[in-house]
């Protein structure tokens, strides 16, 4: 009887902790709301809400601060940035899903002999590559890349590369290369999401078009796309607050300067940019903090608005309201023709998109591998202290406590809130819908937040240094590793767990024996993406881990977690904002896409594995 | 009532008007015809030695048929037998089935419809097909009828509705529906989302309906209407139609093929097949049910 009683309470007991996890997500937005909105109300006061928000002048100096021009930059880029890479990425979706090609097969007609022996050859590894997940892989990688990588591949290629040469002005930074940069790191997100949207479209529709005489572009594109509309909406919002809070690569190319964004190559400061470049000189406690706080903050509800919208995208076709009245008998034959230019014109036009990926993704890497692996020794990347302070092993060895310590948290945090929705919780009551809410709220939030939160809490704290920005950047990860977890749960079979209560097991020694070690490959996949966005995080991190000169920067110092750090992509920035060493950036920058490049080989074995078990 | 009666009841003097005009037109608009069938013939369409492969796997074997025009032949067998396989060929939709092989010769209205630089829109345009699972498009009623008239360049509203108000009628579905045109088809029963599909496939005067399964995710009421309108539609189309349901084959079928293991046992009017089967096979397989 106390044996029963005592499970019990264990089983009541874990209930609690685990709802415990799952409300954390629901306190850190509010607790990042208020805090930031707390240490903007000197701000509000001082300067006026009104003021503030439509003032257009901001200098620290005489204390002057209006954000209009800031917040148009921001808006405009952004809109642009959402129709270019919009298009685009849909497309590119489209052409995935509809017509890339699973195989390539190589013809040859003549009858040079060894130039046929070179076609077979070629043909026989052709056929073991599957061009689809390449494809695939490609978008995958695309969404990996560090944004600083994306501000260095935007200034060298873009600005110094070629729109130096159109600006009259010969400045070439502005409103146009930010709207590109900008452009090209939203496309991976619109793309997939889109691809599973169209996915995700009943084959019935698309057989019902080709049944009645469609043409497989008309089917797709009058049938297939408006059914997926809804998904693709919300791609197109979670491109738009992508967009609005990327911090890095905007700092780098849109010139800084606070201009209303009136023509192309005027150079623009949104409101990222702001923060960014004037919290690293900002008095503690000044309203000059004060201001960029509540830059941050008007960023963060602009932000979450939109992503909040995604709630309410309709998800299937309602009906128009009221009928219309049918006037008929009209005379005339009805002539039934062959159409369908435009559904054609458009399935090319998703192959251009398509290439303009890969164009885009074969330049950034080629960019970085041309100008980075000759800047590869053993001394740039594990030299100590003895080589003259241009070595990355001080970075490596903050960027692994980070790691470390940000899994060590997040990973019990996460896998808590998974079990709690998975299996505890009723699928579809309330409070699921208020927690669901709030992790999406949560992976919305702009990475500059997180870091200003972890600048007012985590550094009041510990400190500026890696357990603060540890601790900044579980919030940033919780999202990822509560859904993938979850989706991993989902996918452990009902038979397992019946199965196990069947033996008499407790619901808590089911979870842990049965679905956890089962769910343990999609556990591993939210672990290698964390550690991929851990490493490519760089805003949320300056001002908690810190941002160290290069000059200053040693081994001895990082090995103690205590001191402030930069990771590699926050080193890789300072090598930028310093302006002094290039090729040490390149060469960071091309470690770093290597790191991706394996993270995203392990999530794709993983996954295949899965699916051969399956 | 309908559309194909009036064109079989014009007069062979007006046609021949009609003719010279339509060249007329040919030669002013250069439309690609989608009339490429004849089906002036007894037979609308005609099976000659169809094998069939997915891959190495032969799906079907020998297929002779011919199924008469006006007429609605039905197709039984048990599951896996190659029935399904066999209608999908008809218009083509295996295309889609990886690794698909057609060997031998499919006639529909005079046509080899496995040439080569066949048009499969037009083919599929003459031969419509409702599937299994109703699948209306996540449109309005409206727009469903007239998604296949607007892909064939039908965009004048007044063509448009007389179009779907002909079909629904045709589907006798327009007294149900004619008040709710303009709300999602998804918000109809299951049976009245078939006979949508019905119209939808009518809309663009196709010559021959396949039906692959029609009734059998419905339940009985939605079975006998659908019956009974296949009962109506014969008189402009030819129907084609696989079912599970022996009764259903025998209460609506002018002839039944029988099939077995990708082979066709036997063909022949309906009420032969169920009263006195040739084959030992085709009896067992009937009996075998109704005992």
């Amino acid at each position: 009887m106390t044996k029963v009683s005592s499970t019990k309470a264990k089983d009541t007991s874990a209930k609690i902790l685990f709802i415990v996890c799952a409300c954390l997500s629901i306190f850190a937005v509010f607790g990042i709301i208020c805090y930031i909105l707390a240490a903007s109300i000197p701000a509000f006061r001082e300067v006026g809400f009104f003021q503030f928000l439509f003032g257009t002048r901001w200098n620290h100096i005489n204390d002057t601060y209006g954000i209009l021009a800031m917040l148009c930059s921001t808006l405009v880029v952004t809109v642009l940035a959402v129709i270019l890479g919009g298009i685009i990425g849909i497309f590119t979706a489209i052409f995935m899903v509809f017509w890339c090609p699973d195989k390539l097969h190589i013809r040859y007609r003549g009858k040079n002999k060894s130039m046929q022996n070179f076609v077979a050859w070629m043909n026989s590894w052709l056929r073991k590559i599957n061009l689809r997940t390449i494809f695939d892989q490609i978008i995958k990688l695309l969404a990996g890349i560090p944004s600083v990588i994306y501000g260095y591949f935007g200034i060298i290629v873009l600005v110094q590369g070629g729109l130096v040469q159109m600006d009259p002005m010969h400045r070439g930074f502005g409103v146009l290369a930010t709207c590109i940069v900008l452009s090209i790191m939203i496309i991976p997100t619109i793309t997939s999401l889109t691809k599973n949207a169209l996915e995700a479209v009943p084959a019935q529709y698309f057989e019902g078009a080709l049944a009645m005489g469609n043409t497989k572009a008309q089917a797709v594109f009058r049938v297939v796309f408006p059914a997926a509309r809804s998904g693709i909406i919300s791609a197109l919002i979670l491109g738009i607050g992508r967009a609005m809070g990327e911090t890095m690569a905007v700092q780098m190319v849109s010139g800084g300067s606070v201009n209303f964004p009136v023509g192309i190559f005027t150079p623009i400061c949104p409101l990222t940019v702001k923060i960014n470049a004037e919290m690293g000189e900002v008095v503690p406690g000044s309203l000059h903090e004060s201001a960029l706080m509540a830059t941050g903050f008007v960023l963060l509800i602009l932000v979450l608005l939109i992503t909040l919208s995604v709630n309410f995208v309709p998800k299937e076709f309602k009906g128009k309201k009221g009928t219309k009245v049918l006037q008929g008998d009209e005379a005339g034959k009805v002539v039934y023709r062959k159409r369908g230019l435009i559904p054609e014109i458009l399935k090319y036009f998703g192959m251009i998109c398509a290439a303009v990926v890969v164009i885009a993704l074969a330049a950034v890497i080629l960019f970085i591998c041309i100008n980075g692996i000759p800047n590869i020794s053993w001394n740039f990347l594990f030299g100590g202290d003895s080589y003259d302070g241009h070595s990355l092993a001080p970075a490596f060895l903050t960027t692994f406590y980070i790691i470390i310590f940000t899994l060590l948290i997040a990973l019990p945090l996460g896998i808590g809130a998974a079990i709690f929705l998975n299996e505890y919780a009723k699928p579809g009551s309330k409070f699921v819908k208020v927690i669901r809410t709030f992790i999406d709220t949560l992976s919305g939030v702009p990475s500059i937040v997180f870091g200003l939160f972890g600048y007012l809490f985590f550094v009041q704290i510990f400190g500026s240094n890696v357990f603060a920005g540890s601790f900044t950047m579980v919030l940033v990860i919780l999202p990822t590793i509560i859904r993938s977890t979850e989706e991993a749960l989902r996918a452990v079979p009902m038979e397992l767990r019946e199965a196990s209560y069947g033996l008499g097991a407790s619901k808590i020694r089911t979870i842990f024996k049965v679905v956890l070690p089962s769910a343990f490959p999609g556990i591993a996949t939210a672990i290698v993406l964390s550690v991929g966005r851990i490493v490519s995080e760089s805003a949320a991190l300056i001002y908690t881990s810190g941002m160290i000169a290069v000059a200053s920067s040693s081994v001895s110092s990082a090995l103690d977690p205590t001191n402030m750090g930069s990771t590699l992509t926050v080193f890789m920035y300072s090598f930028f904002a310093e302006g002094l060493a290039f090729d040490e950036a390149y060469g960071t920058a091309f470690v770093l896409l290597v790191i991706t490049f394996v993270l995203n080989l392990i999530v794709y074995f993983i996954q295949k594995r899965v699916k051969k078990k399956r | 009532m309908n559309l194909f009666k009036k064109k079989d009841a014009v007069a062979p003097t007006e046609d021949a008007a009609g003719e010279t005009e339509q060249k007329k037109q040919k030669k002013e608009k250069k439309p690609v015809t989608l009339d490429i069938f004849d089906f002036s013939g007894e037979n609308a369409i005609t099976i000659k030695d169809v094998d069939l492969f997915y891959g190495e796997f032969q799906a079907l074997k020998k297929i002779n048929m011919k199924m008469p025009k006006y007429q609605i032949t039905a197709m039984i067998g048990p599951s896996g037998c190659g029935k399904s396989t066999l209608i999908k060929t008809l218009n083509r939709m295996n295309d889609l089935v990886e690794g698909c092989r057609v060997v031998g010769k499919i006639e529909i209205g005079g046509v080899d419809i496995y040439q080569k630089g066949i048009d499969l829109s037009a083919l599929r345009k003459n031969v419509g097909m409702v599937f299994q699972k109703p699948n209306p498009f996540p449109m309005s009623v409206y727009d469903n009828i007239a998604y296949g008239p607007r892909t064939f360049g039908i965009r004048k509203k007044g063509e448009l509705d007389e179009i779907v108000e002909r079909s629904l009628k045709q589907a006798a579905m327009w007294d149900e529906l004619k008040d709710r045109l303009n709300k999602s088809a998804l918000g109809l029963s299951g049976g009245q989302q078939q006979r949508l599909c019905i119209a939808r496939a009518l809309a663009v005067g196709p010559q021959i309906l396949l039906m692959d399964e029609p009734t059998s995710a419905l339940d009985p009421i939605s079975t006998g209407k659908i019956e009974e309108l296949c009962e109506e539609l014969k008189n402009d189309v030819t129907i084609v139609m696989v079912t599970h349901n022996m009764q259903q084959a025998a209460r609506i079928s002018d002839k039944t093929a029988f099939f077995l293991l990708g082979e066709m046992i036997e063909m022949g009017d309906t009420e032969q097949v169920f009263s006195e089967p040739k084959h030992p096979e085709t009896e067992r397989y009937i009996t075998g049910r109704f005992g």
